[in-house]
This record gives structure tokens, sequence and C-alpha cells, in this order.
């Protein structure tokens, strides 16, 4: 979430600079040699986001691409540009809004917790699913994303949209918590999304609350595994201690 | 390898006056820019323009590394770290049986896990820096490497030296093909006249540092009668065996 002060500090930089400012702290290695470019072409990223603007009216369908491409300039065959069809046009509503997230969202406070950012992080892409107006259309996105053909492709986004909240939260764990902490986000994020579609309150207050109950299940349930994990170890530790000293060469 | 790196030492003077100047103008020019409107969140933009976000500006362009280039660092980095992880798990559960029947041995032991707990420190920043995934296999490692240091351990000074010199054999086998794979890319950019950026010279140099430190463990070990463990050919044999296993998955998940 920008807060006001943040949004004036960038409007004042000279619109040169602006993009520098967006940009979140990375590894130069990370940004000169893995580019997180996107996978589309001119073309095809025309005519899907004037495509995007027509999926609150028309939904996820064939139309909202064809008038894209009227949009855009390009002929109605151009949308045999897309041979998945409406899901070519959910990918890039999932793929613009994940490389975008870095640059919807800023942490000046570096007392943050992990916790709290990966909460913002949460909101602010559901957030960005209201803002492209895609909200009450999402719920024909989700078909097209269970669709048997579709679903690796899904997960894999999902998987990297849980990987970027992470990072940007600042997370550096590279244990084997690396995988049940992604695990976990993605499962959180996919359930509160599907709430979303169904929310009906102001400001997606609702889905905001289930998050937090979802986010504390996950909260108390980590722990109490933590906690037993770590007896289990002391009580091993302790065994093996109290056997040494007994003289068992151990 | 040497005459390469004394030759990629001595290329940076030869560089034309010009060529030199213009990341330093850029410098000034952007400081004076972010002057006007100076907050405090400004800070670490004003750092981008050093860290090569304007590769037009540098003088020499750094190597654009190919996909499959990527995927052998992000491969490499990734058993790098789970070696080092089951390194300090082999040290760590050697320690207590060893250090009881040989008091002696406590300052060599506490010498080699300090370095290799230093080794895993800088592979589990660059994972995270490089946002490199960790392996898959992560607890099955610390679980085996615990089991194979105490029972080598256990066993008796002997068989855990052998235990060392085994597994240091192939880590430095290991950490000397990615050096000789990151020389070739060396070659290769100063072939094109680009250099292979500050952080890929700084992995090779901690990774030829980290290959050196863990010869020495093998050296110690072998001092310190590796070879007189019974049976050795067997031991270092299932040992070796198993370390190329896990290179070999860890590479893949």
């Amino acid at each position: 979430m920008a807060s006001p002060a943040v949004v004036r500090t960038i409007l004042r930089t000279p619109a040169a600079l602006r993009p520098l400012l967006l940009r979140a702290p990375r590894a130069a290695y990370h940004e000169q040699h893995h580019d997180q470019a996107t996978p589309y072409g001119d073309a095809e990223r025309t005519i899907l986001s004037h495509a995007l603007a027509y999926v609150p009216a028309h939904g996820f369908t064939q139309e909202a691409i064809t008038f894209g491409a009227k949009d855009a300039g390009y002929l109605d065959v151009s949308r045999n540009l897309f041979p998945k069809g409406t899901f070519d046009l959910v990918m890039y509503h999932l793929v613009t809004q994940r490389q975008g997230l870095k640059d919807r969202i800023q942490f000046p406070d570096e007392t943050m917790g992990v916790g709290k950012k990966v909460r913002s992080l949460v909101i602010e892409r559901l957030r960005a699913n209201a803002d492209a107006g895609v909200v009450w259309r999402w719920q024909e996105a989700l078909g097209v994303m269970s669709l048997a053909e579709n679903i690796p492709a899904s997960l894999r986004e999902l998987g990297l949209l849980s990987d970027e909240m992470w990072f940007l939260a600042g997370d550096t764990s590279v244990d084997g918590s690396w995988y049940t902490k992604r695990a976990s986000l993605s499962g959180i994020y996919a359930a509160t999304e599907v709430f979303q579609t169904t929310d009906q309150s102001t400001e997606f207050k609702d889905t905001e609350q289930f998050l937090d109950r979802r986010l504390e299940e996950l909260r108390v349930t980590g722990s109490a595994v933590g906690n037993t994990m770590q007896w289990m170890g002391f009580q091993g530790g302790a065994l093996m201690n109290m056997l040494r000293s007994k003289g068992v060469r151990i | 390898m040497a005459s390469i790196a004394s030759r990629t030492a001595l290329a940076g003077p030869a560089l034309p006056l010009k060529a030199r100047i213009i990341p330093l103008a850029f410098q000034l020019q952007a400081r004076s820019r972010n002057s006007n409107g100076a907050k405090r969140t400004l800070t670490f933009s004003a750092a981008t323009p050093h860290d090569g976000v304007h590769p037009e500006h540098s003088s020499r362009p750094k190597k654009v590394l190919t996909k499959a280039q990527k995927q052998f660092l992000d491969s490499a980095l990734r058993v790098n770290q789970a070696g080092e992880l089951a390194a300090t798990r082999i040290y760590t559960s050697q320690n207590p049986p060893i250090i009881k029947a040989h008091p002696h041995l406590r300052p060599l032991m506490k010498h080699m896990y300090d370095q290799e707990a230093g080794h895993f420190k800088t592979f589990n920043g660059l994972l995270a820096k490089h946002r490199i995934r960790p392996t898959a296999m992560y607890p099955v490692w610390y679980a085996a490497s615990s089991l194979l240091g105490w029972s080598t351990g256990v066993m008796g000074r002997e068989a855990a030296m052998a235990c060392t010199e085994a597994v240091e054999t192939e880590i430095g086998d290991h950490y000397n093909s990615q050096v000789r794979e990151l020389l070739v890319w060396e070659k290769e950019a100063k072939d094109n006249g680009e250099t292979l950026g500050p952080e890929l010279e700084a992995l090779l140099v901690d990774i030829r540092r980290i290959r050196d430190e863990e010869l020495e463990h093998l050296d110690h070990a072998v001092e310190q009668d590796a070879k007189e463990a019974n049976p050795y050919e067997l031991l270092t044999g299932v040992i070796r065996a198993g370390c190329r296993g896990a290179i070999w998955v860890s590479e893949r998940v």
C-alpha cells in the first residue's frame, strides 16, 4: 500500500528517475542475468492489455480478446496469436500483476515483520484484482484455470506469485522451510482469492478478515509444529548426553 | 589459471580515459538531480547507478549469461549449499565421540567446523540473494549427514578421518569442476570484450578459497591416519559413492 507521503515523493521526483524509485532493491546478478522480462511480444501485450479493459463487461471470453485486438488496431484474426484462448488472457493478467506487485507496494518502515509484510502483499495483490475490475469476473477465470490442461501452468504461476511475495517481504530462509512457506502461502492466497469473488462488503473488509484468520491458523500450526520438533530434538540430545555420561561410547 | 587471472587484473588500467570517466559523470548527475527533491526514501535509488543498472554507462559490458549458464549456476550453488550443510552436520555429530576419545583433536575439529560453518553461511547468502531454491532433499541430507558423522565418529578417529578424506576428495573435485566452468566463461567474456561482472568474479574467488580450505581438511585427515581406517577401501568407497549420488540428486531437485 503506497501511503500519500510516498506517492508525493514519487511525484516530486523528476520523471526520468521515477522508475528507479519504484524499483525494489534487488541483487545486480539477479537483475542483470535473471531478467524477468515479460514473456509477451509487443503485439500480444498490446492486444491482451486492451482486451483486459473489456473483461468487466464481457468477462474472460473470446469476445474480449477480439474487441481488444480491434482496439489495438489488429485484425480479428490476430486472436490466433493466442492458441489457448481465454487462458492466455487470464495468464496475462496473472503475470503482469505478479511482476507489477513490487511497484504497487513498498515498505519504508524497516521494523515491519515479515508476517505483516506478507499480509500487506496478499491484500495488495487482491486489491490489484479489484483495481483491474476483474473481481466480479474472476470466477470465470478460476474456471478456466481449473481445466485439466491449464492446471500445471496455473499452479506454476501461483507458486511464482508466492515466491515473489516471500522475496518482497524480505524472507531469506533457504532451508527446508523454503518449500513449506511457499506451499502454505499459495494455499492461503488461493483460498482468499476464491473468497474475494463472493465478498460483498465495503472495500473487501470481509476478505481481509478471512485472510487474517487463515494467517493466524498458519501461525498457530507453524509454532505448534516448531515447538514439537524443538522438544523432540532436546529430548534426543538429552538422552544421548545421559548415555555418554554413563560411559556408553556413543 | 594464474595467467588468466593476472591478465584480467592488468586489463583495468589499459581502458581509454573517456570510458572510465562516464560512470563518474553519471553518478554526479544523478546525485545533483536527487538533491532537488531529496527525501530519505531516495537513498537507495541514488545508489542504483553504481550497481550497474545502466550497463550502457559502464566501461566494459558485463557478460550476459545464457539460459544454460544460469541453470548451471543455480544447480551448482544449490549443490554447494547442500554440501556445506552436510559438512557442518558431519563435523557437529563427529565432534562428541571424537573429542571424548582424543581430546587433543579438539582444536583441529573446531577449526574445520568453523570453516565449514563459514562456507555454509556464504552459500546461504548467495541462494537468498539470487533467489535460488534450496534442494528439496534438505531434511534428508540433514539426517543422513548427521548419521554418517555420528557413526564414523563412534567407529573411531581413523574412520572419522577416512570419512573426512572421502567427503573432501569428492567435494574438492566438485568445486574444481565449477572453477573450470567459470574460467571458461571468463575466457569467453574476455574474447568478446566483456567482463564477468563483479559478482561472478567474487563467486570465482570464493569458490577457489573454499576449495582450498576443503583440500586443507583433506590433508589434515590424511595426517591423522585416515589411511589406517579399517576397512579403508570399503568405507571411503561407500562414502564417495554416496557423495556423488547426493550431488547428482541435489543438482536436479
